[in-house]
């Protein structure tokens, strides 16, 4: 039984700030702690919030639904983490012993589900795949989930 | 020797080590010696056409070498090499 993830409640909030600053595009992160309890927040930059150009790189992943949308929309429906600031992340959480507990986006049109492209995309295992939907702006929605050879099962999240 | 940093999902093809060393002048020269060693691992860093993925980021000594020669970036002993998925998704 996996463990379930206990976020606080400052952690939680600076996610839907976050999510609520990019919209209408996706924004995206890591959090770090011991098994079970996050620590760390790290926002990631968006790629492709930066720059629409930077939804190319989908077009190798042959991801169906995102080919059918024009560069302008793809930009606000796709997230790709910038890799520099991944690795400095990831540096980080090795100095301070922590491990990557969660990979968080938001979905700014959608339901807090994996969409098939976020399924197609998840490598890390390890990690709970956690996303803030701003489908109702008022309410956002946060949910979790693993994500394991591709097949999705919800994760439990407890706010502290 | 180079020290070489392998991600969770590529483990089942290094007997679950997270850091293995090998020899390798260039990334392509390491990533055919990777594939003597553990067999399958180029498969899942490179297409058909022996280019890298899209969707893993290699760094050598912390430089993506995207924005160093590529396949093509000089290694020497010592150095640190990451492969690292990239974290990406869409709808
Ligand atoms: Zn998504």
């Amino acid at each position: 039984m996996p463990p379930i993830l206990r976020i606080p409640n400052s952690i939680v909030g600076a996610m839907i700030a976050h999510a609520r600053e990019l919209d209408p595009y996706e924004c995206c992160g890591l959090l770090a702690g011991t098994p079970g309890t996050v620590s760390r927040h790290y926002r990631i930059t968006n790629t492709v919030a930066q720059d629409a150009r930077a939804v190319a790189v989908f077009d190798e992943a042959d991801v169906k639904p995102l080919a059918a949308l024009s560069e302008s929309t793809r930009a606000e429906v796709a997230y790709f983490m910038e890799p520099k600031e991944m690795l400095a992340a990831f540096k980080d959480m090795r100095a301070r012993e922590l491990d990557l507990t969660v990979i968080y986006h938001s979905h700014t049109h959608s339901p807090a589900y994996p969409s098939m492209t976020d399924v197609g995309l998840a490598y890390y295992p390890e990690a709970a795949y956690l996303i803030i939907s701003l489908e109702d702006k008022t309410t956002p929605d946060l949910r979790a989930f693993w994500i394991k050879d591709r097949r999705v099962t919800p994760a439990a999240i407890e706010t502290i | 020797m180079i020290k070489v940093r392998i991600p969770t999902p590529l483990r089942t093809l290094t007997k679950g080590r997270g850091e293995v060393e090998s020899a390798g002048s260039t990334i392509d020269d390491l990533i055919g010696r990777l594939n003597q060693a553990y067999p399958g691992i180029k498969d899942r860093l490179c297409d058909e056409q022996g280019e890298l993925r899209r969707f893993v980021n290699v760094y050598v000594n912390e430089e993506d070498i995207r924005f160093l020669k590529g396949k093509d970036t000089a290694l020497k002993s010592g150095d640190d090499v990451s492969i690292v998925p990239a974290i990406a998704g869409g709808c």
